[in-house]
């Protein structure tokens, strides 16, 4: 800023919400809202919430300490206990994705480049400020990598140790004893003491947050549709950063219109439109892009497998005895056991989860969306697809990233697959 | 909704934890001091109600009589006699076969006292312990050993091979015989017998036992059953019985909440999606993992084919989520 030209010339610097960035959110959160009818009225509570904090940079308050995740695996209901906050740094932001491009290979991961962007950047947006502790489970390479990138940028980061095998007690036992760690890491950050009460309150804060989920996922196995997909997206995004009580409170809410809608026999899509099970790399605010071209083209995002939503929020806890030890164990097989992240050795359990939601969601086809240079999805895109091929699922594989240079290829192709689904639909129903 | 559907609801929404322990306790009445209501179940039943409660019990353990039987001379078991040890154990089977291992998650008193040290050491805050894998693995085929022996003293009782003093060797080392007793008020039993050296030896295991019993119960879920020949007899013969646990793998998300509530710590309940038929010989039918399963519909507890109990997301948060607006 100071250069000669701004000393003759005083330039006000513009403010951040007219910014390329905030007009990145803006335009897609004007295509989520606007480009559809019947919005339902409790979502209006997400659409200002991403609104202040994306396109006006409003501040996103927290309690206590700050703790950054990095993935789903930083048990949050510890960071919780601890009277700390913790906050999902993944980022979808174009804008940061070519600002974090200096950091890593030409072809690498879109969500990874844009959270180290996203960090490396004077201004951070959402406005969470600085975090107090990154935590960073070691998963993906380019994920354990990003760790001495951060450090070098001057966060302090705390490496959570997570198998890449989940089926063997070796696996199980080292994951335990790396949730312990990190509760000691953790009671170094705040001075604070581990206790019953504390971890017990806690995990009842996210179980009501996953019951508010489970409720909303389980209106999602309506069909026609009560709630498109783009805006259950958008709940479970805002998850990321949200009070998580006022966050439940919202999603209660939005499941009480849901319950009405469903009395009143509301449809928020027409009967024909194909039902799609959304897979692969996260749809993360603003990168809703494939999820809104299924939408906009007429199909409907019934359930997902990703981990900005479904795979966050649905497994839950079981403790037999409520003692801290126990907690403990329980948040750490929550955590590592019903995973379905790619970066395993073996991934069965993905795809049983998938067929399993294909049948129950009554899905008509599944979309695959793959970040260009996630490799561990294109890794597993063969043996997903052989699991569909056997199965007579359709899929559509879509490698892609965040720029919306692809937008009009993309929506060429996605229309296509519906309309081969809507076919398919006809065809089978032709035979019955 | 109909009526069946309703009364499924509410069954599957139960407390499980609140029923099974009055279930329990009722059984416990029943077999312990059933005998002074003249209660008489026969001396043929698939658990430990101790027969060394002589005026208490409300029937006995089919064990007893079997060593007792085995103990014969040959030549009386292989006689018109040995009928009589075939319809004891028909009895005990029909017995068995309602209930399969039920009868020690619901009915067994030494499994119950077990559970009654799990719930004083939770109340004092001590936590419980667990084998590694290694020591599981190893340990588990105690049962065997013991079930074996349980036959092969007796029978070499009755061809004279050893002393007669070791009749009904299991009952010398259970701690049934030392602590079912005391309920009724007998302590005779916590005594060492010196009129020969076989039985001071036995009376003296026995009483390790108990001690140890009692250590083990206190810091280990179900401590005993995981060595119980009983248990490892019904699982020999539970292929035909009518009371069964039934795991659909489709459904499973290997969330591991039923192996985290397992007393008996067993893993396939979480990790075996192929198998259908999932109770193992370390099983104890006590349900409790059917009770702790979000996913509707992955485990069931069967009837004779009918569902009678069934894992819901619905019942899983009222359960294990206290708290939460559905967990009240």
């Amino acid at each position: 800023m100071e250069n000669e030209t701004s000393k003759i010339i005083p330039i006000q610097p513009a403010p951040y919400s007219r910014s390329r960035q905030a007009g990145e959110a803006q335009t897609m959160l004007d295509h989520i809202v606007d480009d559809f009818q019947d919005n339902p009225q409790s979502m209006h509570y997400f659409y200002d919430l991403f609104r202040q904090v994306y396109c006006h940079g409003e501040e996103v308050k927290h309690e206590g300490k700050l703790v950054g995740t990095t993935c789903i695996h930083a048990p949050e209901e510890l960071i919780y206990a601890f009277g700390a906050t913790p906050m999902r740094l993944c980022n979808g932001s174009y804008h940061y994705d070519q600002k974090g491009a200096d950091f890593m290979p030409a072809k690498s991961c879109s969500l990874v480049k844009a959270t180290l962007g996203m960090l490396n950047a004077d201004k951070v947006i959402p406005k969470i400020g600085k975090p107090d502790l990154i935590v960073n489970p070691t998963t993906c390479d380019q994920k354990k990598k990003a760790s001495v990138m951060m450090e070098g940028m001057g966060y302090q980061v705390y490496d959570l140790e997570l198998p890449n095998v989940k089926e063997s007690e070796a696996a199980r036992v080292y994951w335990r004893r790396s949730v312990r760690q990190f509760a000691v890491r953790l009671r170094e950050l705040t001075g604070k003491k581990l206790t019953r009460k504390n971890l017990q309150a806690a995990m009842a804060k996210t179980s009501r947050a996953q019951v508010a989920f489970r409720t909303l996922h389980n209106f999602r196995l309506k069909s026609p549709s009560l709630i498109l997909g783009k805006d259950a997206f958008l709940v479970t995004n805002a998850y990321f950063f949200d009070d998580i009580e006022r966050w439940t409170a919202a999603v209660e809410k939005l499941n009480e219109e849901l319950a009405q809608r469903e009395q009143s026999g509301f449809k928020a899509v027409q009967s024909k439109a194909p039902r799609v099970l959304f897979t692969g790399s996260p749809p993360i605010f603003p990168n809703l892009k494939l999820p809104l071209l299924i939408e906009e083209a007429g199909g409907v995002v019934v359930t997902d497998e990703t981990c900005s939503s479904n795979r966050m929020l649905y497994d839950m806890t079981a403790v037999d005895e409520w003692m801290v030890n126990d907690m403990v164990d329980s948040l750490a097989d929550k955590y590592l056991k019903p995973c379905t992240c790619p970066i395993f050795t073996r991934n069965d359990d993905r795809i049983r989860r998938l067929l399993d939601l294909v049948k129950s969601y009554g899905v008509d086809g599944v979309v695959y969306q793959a970040f260009a240079g996630c490799q561990v999805y294109e890794m597993e895109y063969r043996s997903v697809a052989d699991a569909f091929n056997k199965a007579g699922i359709a899929m559509l594989y879509v490698e892609t990233d965040y720029s919306t240079d692809d937008k009009g290829q993309l929506s060429t192709r996605i229309e296509a697959f519906l309309e081969a689904l809507k076919n398919r639909k006809k065809h089978k129903a032709s035979i019955v | 909704m109909t009526r069946l559907e309703a009364v499924r609801a509410a069954v599957n929404n139960v407390q499980f934890n609140r029923f099974r322990f009055w279930l329990q306790l009722f059984f416990f009445a029943l077999l312990v001091y059933g005998g002074y209501l003249g209660v008489e179940l026969g001396k043929s039943l698939p658990t430990f109600a101790c027969g060394y409660n002589a005026e208490g019990r409300g029937g006995m353990c089919y064990l007893m009589p079997l060593q007792h039987q085995m103990a014969w001379s040959w030549q009386k078991l292989f006689s018109v006699a040995g009928l009589t040890v075939l319809t004891g154990f028909l009895t005990f089977y029909l017995w068995f076969i309602a209930l399969n291992k039920g009868w020690c998650g619901f009915v067994c008193p030494v499994g119950t006292i077990q559970d009654w040290m799990t719930s004083i050491r939770r109340k004092t805050g001590i936590r419980y312990s667990r084998y590694t894998w290694g020591q599981f693995k190893g340990l588990a085929l105690i049962k065997y050993v013991l079930l074996a022996l349980l036959f092969i003293i007796p029978l070499g009782i009755g061809g004279g091979w050893f002393n007669k003093d070791l009749k009904s060797p299991f009952c010398m080392i259970c701690p049934g015989r030392t602590i079912i007793p005391m309920f009724a008020g007998d302590f005779s039993y916590l005594t060492i017998d010196f009129s020969s050296k076989i039985n001071m030896i036995m009376t003296v295991l026995g009483l390790t036992v108990t001690g140890l019993f009692f250590v083990g119960a206190f810091i280990k879920k179900r401590f005993f059953c995981f060595y119980c020949p009983m248990g490892a007899f019904h699982y020999l013969l539970s292929k035909p019985a009518l009371l069964r646990l039934r795991k659909d793998g489709s459904k499973c998300t290997r969330c591991g909440d039923c192996y985290r509530v397992c007393d008996q710590e067993i893993k396939d309940i979480a990790d075996d999606v192929n198998r259908k038929e999932i109770m193992t010989d370390d099983c104890t039918l006590c349900l409790k993992c059917v009770a702790s399963c979000p996913e509707n519909g992955a485990l069931k507890a069967t009837f004779a084919g009918i569902p009678i109990f069934e894992s819901t997301e619905q019942g899983f948060i009222k359960r294990m989520h206290k708290g939460t607006p559905d967990g009240k």
